[in-house]
């Protein structure tokens, strides 16, 4: 199959610019640590010294320790993974409903089809960090509450896309051409509708994944995130930030790492649309 | 097609009508969601308040002032019935009315943001104008890799930086909380740093945004006809092009004020100021559910309200009036 | 004889594309004699819209190369700077677009489009003056309530409307040429006839030449004193439009007529001249036409012929006119 050659050409794309290498060389390396965090981490990111607490960077610690002596290296390394997983899994989720609920509302009656803009414009009347912060009010902080508060919040995002592609889709001659040949309704949707309209909704979630880890960053930062002893980025930023008085080193370096990721991502996102299709990102 | 005069105010009142009723829509399923929230919270909410060792009396007559032993169609109505004429429930713990700590801090709150959104009004869009008329310059280069870092990266990590680098290493400003003596001098210094962090990714963000609509607008036809009667760079630029760059902008502004919202609530944690965004966290630390409620609901009517203006200043600015309104893609 | 108040010379026009440089103009040589309207016909992409936006250097950035001279009332325009070529728009060469429903602003009303190019023609021009001869050149060009479309937002008016306050606008600035691009196209054909009969009403009292750039011969024919055909980016033949009309002598003019006559006896475009039109990437050592021409012969492919007499005022570029006569 043509696919890897096709793959590879999008990659090359993507680097042509000087940014877009900056950005697919930062994913790539946050991809790696995140996936093999046990080994790319000099030792377990949760061994406390408190004889060692904030030690200069050296070789035993690369970045140096926090508050309780543990190796800050190792916790931003396995912060990877835990920004990563929530990143993709809620993001995932988002797409398959979102795009779902999109295509669906494309085609029922414009009564319904309102009703579901409707509620998309509720979600999204919600600020995102605010809607997080009620449904944690109630349920107490968790991995999995964050994971589902970004997928619902990224819900409407990807169903008004999915919805705009179907209607501008739906009535293109290719299309009533293979309804007039008598394609079942399943078939069209799945066959010919689907694979036209997801690149624009894959591009919009490289584009989101820089969105999530903000997010998901800043409620674990107010403590309302993913719970110790598991290390994100936004609980390191918060630890540091406490004992910024001790040692300004913990904050920087994981704010650093969490900046450096953010932009990466972004400027991943943005080249990948504009060797995809430079009219996408204007659309919205 | 329509002739010119009365029709098109007739057009206008549909239209201001229908985004009405939209934003009413959305209140209303808000309060919904809000309601539910409330509802479902695992447990009983008042031992959860008040933690296990409360006595049951105690919890008894919490439970009564909340309403919770009302059905829960009652509880509902009631919740809408007490939000419409302004009352928000009451604080559980301080017995206060929450409207009136919303109150007293939402003017912070407010004035956080909007001094932000100016600053960043105020410098992005002459930024985004000089790259777009000086397109592909290295100036044009750089402010583009500049405004994309400051669009990546998360507002309360900006503030964390200007916080280490402004307050601690140079000490040029005070570091945390609003100003206690009530002097303007002072709260303005102790402003800087807040409203930079919120602004400088919305400063990216603007500059972006109106050089790229500059430069989309720069290439319709209407611009070229400008150009062929020779009319003046000045005029085709600030007068003609901006205008129609404006259109886009100021939508995107508009949906992006949530972000916004979002983004102060964990400046004001970052830099210890009063607010909106610490009385929900507070609220929250404390399981205060009624406060948690109250604020977010305060947040999400201001954050529609604003999008509603938005979205009719945009209809007065284009006179064709679009339907279609745009996903926010702001920075966080 | 009076110097032409136009005189485009070997007029080369390049630009850059994906595929290599296309020659968009590949040597024009034109006159455009004063107070004459010169129609200019060809099919799409055959460089005549190109040809009205050298004269005003309104071009895409694209553009790769620009030669040769465009002598206007006796200043070469291609060696103007940008400052100086700008004093020629909107003053001494106005021009009308092809699509009216893009070309005007839609966030300004109809009086702001006219005041503001006014006031660019006549410095100093006071606004409620400049308003009055706005509301003048509504009248001048058939709208009825000018007050009312002064204040009016261009997606308030219909198409022809539209054209109308464009064809206005041209006027308001009285200049020496005006361009008119392809301005009825876009049209309805009622419309179109009523835009045309405008144009002919109006051309009588403005003492200005006109370059009428249409695919439609007949509007020409009907419009205009000189005709002007072009191919691929070259002028292929030229003269009085009666005289070449009568007397075509370039196969590509006459396998147009052909289409147009066949036009208004089936009322729809069924025949078509055979073949296609050039790329504009390839480089041309021959007559352009020669690959589409039922009479081309081998010298027809060995050079590139020249514009010659064929008649008073009358050019054609093909190396066999004489004997296809």
């Amino acid at each position: 199959m043509t696919a890897p050659r096709s793959a590879l050409r999008l990659l090359r794309r993507i680097c042509a610019s000087f940014t877009g290498t900056t950005g697919f060389v930062i994913v790539a390396i946050v991809l790696v640590a995140a996936l093999f965090a046990p080994w790319v981490a000099t030792t377990d990111p949760d061994r406390l010294d408190v004889m060692n607490r904030f030690a200069a960077p050296s070789l035993a610690h690369w970045l140096g320790t926090d508050h309780l002596g543990r190796d800050l290296y190792s916790r931003l390394v396995h912060g990877t993974t835990v920004a990563m997983s929530v990143a993709l899994s809620s993001i995932a989720i988002a797409f398959c409903v979102g795009t779902l609920l999109g295509v669906v509302a494309a085609y029922l009656p414009p009564r319904l089809e309102r009703l579901v803009l409707i509620v998309f414009d509720v979600i999204a009347s919600f600020p995102s960090m605010v809607l997080a912060l009620a449904i944690v009010a109630v349920f107490g902080p968790s991995t999995l509450i964050v994971v589902i508060i970004v997928a619902v919040t990224l819900i409407p995002h990807f169903g008004r896309v999915a919805r705009g592609q179907v209607l501008s889709l739906k009535s293109a001659p290719f299309l009533e051409a293979e309804r007039i040949l008598g394609a079942s309704f399943p078939r069209i949707v799945l066959h010919h509708l689907l694979p036209n309209i997801l690149g624009p909704l894959v591009i919009l979630a490289s584009m989101d994944i820089p969105v999530v880890i903000t997010i998901e960053a800043g409620l674990s930062f107010l403590g309302l995130g993913v719970r110790p002893p598991l290390a994100s980025w936004g609980t390191l930023i918060q630890d540091g930030y406490q004992y910024l008085s001790d040692s300004w080193v913990p904050v920087v370096v994981a704010s650093l790492a969490l900046a450096v990721a953010t932009l990466g991502f972004t400027l991943f996102g943005e080249a990948l649309r504009d060797a995809v299709d430079p009219r996408i990102g204007r659309e919205r | 097609m329509s002739a010119a005069g009365a029709t098109r105010t007739d057009e206008m009142m549909r239209y201001v009508g229908s985004r009405l009723i939209t934003t009413v829509l959305i209140i209303v399923g808000a309060m919904l969601l809000l309601f539910a929230l409330t509802a479902i919270v695992p447990g009983d909410p008042a031992t959860t308040m008040l933690g296990p060792q409360a006595s049951p009396e105690l919890a008894k007559r919490i439970i009564a002032d909340m309403g919770l032993d009302q059905p829960l169609a009652t509880r509902l109505w009631r919740f809408f019935a007490n939000a419409v004429t302004g009352n928000l429930g009451i604080d559980v713990i301080s017995g206060r009315s929450v409207t009136g700590l919303v109150a007293e801090v939402i003017p912070y709150t407010l004035i956080l943001t909007f001094s932000a959104i100016g600053l960043a009004v105020a410098i992005g869009v002459p930024l985004g104008i000089f790259a777009a008329t000086h397109r592909g310059s290295v100036l044009d280069n750089i402010l583009a890799f500049v405004s994309v870092a400051f669009i990546a990266v998360p507002s309360f990590v900006i503030a964390i930086f200007l916080l280490l680098i402004f307050a601690i290493w140079l000490d040029w400003l005070p570091v945390l909380g609003a100003s206690r003596t009530g002097g303007i001098g002072d709260e303005l210094k102790r402003m800087v740093l807040p409203t930079l962090a919120l602004a400088l990714g919305w400063i990216g963000f603007i500059a972006r945004l109106v050089r790229a609509s500059m430069l989309e607008v720069m290439g319709e036809p209407y611009i070229r006809t400008s150009r062929a009667y020779g009319l003046s760079d000045r005029l085709v630029t600030y007068k003609y092009a901006l205008k129609n760059a404006c259109i886009p902008t100021i939508t995107i502004l508009g949906l992006g004020i949530g972000r916004l919202l979002g983004g102060a609530v964990l400046v004001e944690i970052v830099f210890a100021r009063p607010g909106l965004g610490r009385l929900i966290y507070n609220a929250i630390s404390e399981r205060n559910y009624p406060v948690v409620q109250g604020a977010v609901l305060v947040v999400v009517v201001l954050f529609v309200l604003v999008n509603l203006v938005v979205d009719l200043s945009y209809s007065a600015i284009d006179p064709r009036i679009r339907h279609d309104a745009p996903d926010p893609g702001a920075p966080g | 004889m009076t110097p032409p108040l136009v005189s485009i010379r070997n007029l080369t026009l390049e630009a850059a594309t994906a595929r290599g440089t296309a020659h968009i103009l590949r040597g024009v040589d034109l006159d455009i004699g004063r107070g004459r309207i010169v129609g200019v016909v060809g099919e799409s992409g055959s460089g005549k819209s190109s040809l009205a936006s050298c004269l005003l250097r309104l071009l895409p950035t694209n553009v790769s190369r620009i030669d040769g001279q465009i002598v206007f009332d006796g200043t070469d325009l291609n060696a103007l700077d940008d400052a100086a070529m700008n004093d020629f728009r909107g003053k001494r060469i106005a021009m009308i677009f092809q699509d009216p429903m893009t070309a005007l602003n839609p966030l300004f009303t109809i009086g702001t489009h006219l005041v503001d190019v006014l006031r660019r023609r006549h410095p100093g021009l006071a606004r409620d003056e400049a308003m009055a001869r706005a509301s003048a050149a509504l009248v001048s060009v058939g709208i009825g309530d000018a007050p009312l479309r002064l204040r009016s937002y261009p997606h308030q008016l219909s198409g022809g409307m539209r054209q109308r306050v464009m064809i206005a606008m041209a006027l308001a600035v009285e200049p020496d040429l005006l361009l008119a691009d392809e301005c009825t196209t876009a049209l309805d054909a009622t419309v179109e006839a009523q835009i045309v009969a405008l144009l002919e009403g109006l051309s009588r009292g403005f003492d200005g030449s006109i370059v009428f750039i249409s695919h439609h011969l007949g509007l020409v024919a009907q419009l205009c004193d000189d005709l002007c055909v072009m191919y691929a980016g070259t002028i292929v033949e030229s003269g009085p439009v009666a005289e070449v009309l009568a007397n075509p002598r370039h196969p590509y003019t006459r396998a147009l007529l052909a289409c147009e006559l066949d036009d208004h006896a089936h009322g729809g475009r069924l025949v078509s001249i055979p073949g296609e039109v050039p790329d504009p990437v390839a480089l041309h050592a021959a007559c352009v036409f020669a690959p589409r021409c039922s009479h081309a012969i081998d010298a027809c492919r060995a050079s590139i012929p020249a514009l010659r007499e064929a008649g008073p005022g009358h050019r054609a570029a093909c190396i066999r006119f004489e004997e296809l006569a």
